[in-house]
């Protein structure tokens, strides 16, 4: 019998398409084109205990099949969420992630609790963010720190907690297992890829920052060899995102391990993508009369 | 807001570099002046959309013109778009220019004159009085457009190789006292407000210009477009695609 629904750490969702933490805002914008109602879950823009204000512009730069951000996690802070957002999202009929970063181990401890008072469904831990402690090397890099900050989370969070992988690292693998042995929930990978991009008649990088984030088509085959990768190093399920476009990309990041996954820059070419993907992907299991849940991990290696 | 299907009614070349293409819709918003459009291009190796002002519009006819400088791939892009062929365009966007007044004074620099002829369409009940300044006689556009519906145009060059020799923002000081405006609207490049907040120092008529940054959503959920303005509550930014792009020159930080 045809199934779209998909169960991530005891949340059901209606299908298998979230969007993206920082390319939804917090859903109100794209709330304007479709109900959000449509998609299996959202993604908040990553939250900070205190508001953040960003880099200064530019802090986008268009490359071949991508682009690269410097937004530098400007958000509103975590108590402007909850009084705005958080009961407007409530009322919405769909699971609700809040992605939250911090700059020591002491905020995202502060801020999961404030997030245990929201209406959000799970927690996403945006570890790509650089820890000041430790010289500005992001907390994601290490396996330790990978642990450290997972579970420093899990002790005092009471929502399921997804640990967000960034792509920059030497093993991915071995930071799922290191999310894992944290206590993580489930894993999400990958963020954006370490870029740059450079004008050569001025000699200077195009964002303001010099350094940004790649997104986009251009980085879903790496997307999706570290999706199989930590597929097969945890048991724990595992959220694949990078570059997904259409629903047959999502068929791919699912074959590869992925029981749910994201979409974010694609809103940007279509503010109407993620609704048009979870549609499609409603056609194709009911017209293959297919549980997608029996996609995940079918991978078939030559 | 809607992402709508346009049809390609016309696209051709009007200017050195410069193209002027009309776009027909189905079904059309209302639209205020100096709002803007996001093109997605049909080549899917430029991932993000391309944003133009909206140059000109007619309500009954459900068409949109955009004006616009081949400057990189994506405007190159779009001049290889045919009469019947189909592109998705989101519009329309940002807050919009209405002016409270009766008597505007309209400021284009470059490609910034593009953004004039629907802020008087939008508002047949005004009387505007337009300055439009290009860098030498092959880059001028929209002279006569604007002629047909403003009190006033004048055209300057840089090189004085057409209409008044000099920058646009002292020769439209030049008739500012004579014209008494209430309101003053101004479009162009960065440099050209700098020069306006020198040229207009002590005239105490509200300066509105319109901003460009560099986009990824162009509607207002991503915070790449992002622009400093100094308000009551301080210094932060705002959204030059929702919160913009039209400000209060007073207000930005330039
Ligand atoms: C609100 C708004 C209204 C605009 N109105 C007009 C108009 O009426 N006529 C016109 O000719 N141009 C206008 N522009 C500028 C126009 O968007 C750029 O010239 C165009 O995007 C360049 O694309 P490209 O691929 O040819 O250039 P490339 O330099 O190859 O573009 C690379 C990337 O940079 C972005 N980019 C480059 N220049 C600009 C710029 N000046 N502003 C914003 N993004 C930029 C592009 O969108 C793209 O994402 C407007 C920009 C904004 C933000
Ligand atoms: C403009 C922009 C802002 C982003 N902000 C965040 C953020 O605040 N927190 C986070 O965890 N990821 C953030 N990301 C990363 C995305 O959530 C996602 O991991 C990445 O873009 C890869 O997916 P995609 O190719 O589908 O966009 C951002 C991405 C973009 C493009
Ligand atoms: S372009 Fe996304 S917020 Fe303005």
């Amino acid at each position: 019998m045809s199934n779209l629904k998909v169960n991530i750490a005891g949340v059901e969702f209606k299908n298998p398409v979230i969007t993206a933490s920082g390319t939804f805002g917090f859903g109100k914008e794209y709330g304007e084109f479709y109900p959000l109602s449509a998609l299996g879950g959202i993604c908040t823009k990553g939250l900070t205990l205190k508001k953040r204000e960003g880099n200064p512009p530019p802090r986008v730069a268009e490359t071949y099949g991508g682009m690269l951000n410097s937004v530098g996690l400007q958000n509103p802070g975590i108590e402007h969420y909850l009084a705005e957002d958080d009961k407007r999202l409530a009322k919405e009929d769909v699971v609700v992630i809040a992605n939250i970063a911090g700059s020591t181990l002491e905020d995202y401890i502060a801020i999961a609790e404030r997030i245990n008072d929201s209406h959000a469904d799970m927690v996403e831990l945006n570890i790509s963010c650089p820890n000041v402690k430790q010289g500005g090397m992001a907390f994601g890099v290490l396996p330790k720190n990978v642990e450290e900050v997972t579970r420093a989370v899990k002790n005092v969070c009471r929502k399921p907690v997804i640990t967000k992988l960034s792509p920059n690292v030497s093993c991915i693998a071995d930071n799922a297992r290191a999310a894992e042995s944290g206590g993580a929930d489930a894993v999400s990978l990958i963020n954006t890829l370490s870029g740059m991009a450079v004008n050569y008649r001025t000699r200077r990088p195009v964002l303001a920052n010099n350094n940004g984030g790649l997104s986009g088509p251009c980085v879903k085959p790496v997307a999706l060899k570290m999706v199989w990768e930590c597929y097969n190093a945890v048991k724990i399920p595992i959220i694949g995102l990078g570059g997904i476009t259409c629903y047959t990309d999502v068929l791919e990041f699912m074959i590869c391990g992925a029981r749910a996954v994201q979409v974010g820059t694609a809103n940007f070419s279509d503010p109407t993508a993620a609704y048009d993907i979870a549609k499609d992907l409603e056609k194709y299991v009911e017209e293959n009369d297919v549980d997608i849940n029996d996609l995940v991990g079918t991978l078939i290696l030559n | 807001m809607k992402d709508r299907q346009a049809i390609v009614v016309k696209n051709t070349r009007v200017a050195d570099e410069i193209w002027s293409m009309t776009l027909r819709f189905d079904d059309l918003d209302e639209i205020k002046g100096a709002q803007f459009l996001d093109i997605k291009l049909p080549d899917r190796s430029k991932i993000l959309r391309r944003p133009f002002c909206i140059c000109d519009f007619d309500a009954a006819e459900k068409t949109v013109e955009v004006c616009y400088a081949v400057v990189g791939g994506g405007t190159k892009v779009l001049t290889e778009a045919k009469e019947g062929d189909k592109l998705n365009v989101l519009l329309p966007l940002g807050n919009g220019y209405s002016p409270k007044g009766k008597k505007i004074m309209l400021i284009g620099g470059g490609m910034g004159a593009a953004v004039l002829p629907a802020v008087v369409t939008a508002n047949p009940d005004k009387e505007f009085y337009a300055y439009i300044g290009f860098a030498n006689a092959g880059k001028v556009v929209l002279e006569k457009q604007l002629a047909d519906n403003c009190t006033n145009v004048t055209v300057a060059t840089d090189d004085g190789s057409y209409g008044k020799k000099g920058f646009v923002t002292t020769v439209a000081r030049e008739a500012y006292d004579a014209i008494q405006p209430d309101e003053i609207f101004v479009c162009g490049p960065e440099v050209m407000y700098r020069a306006i907040k020198k040229t207009f120092e002590g005239v105490k008529t509200p300066v509105y210009v319109s901003l460009e940054q560099r986009m990824g959503c162009g509607i207002g959920a991503c915070l790449v477009c992002n622009c400093k303005v100094k308000r009551a509550d301080g210094e932060g930014y705002v959204r030059v695609c929702k919160d913009g792009p039209v400000f209060l020159l007073d207000e930005v930080v330039l």
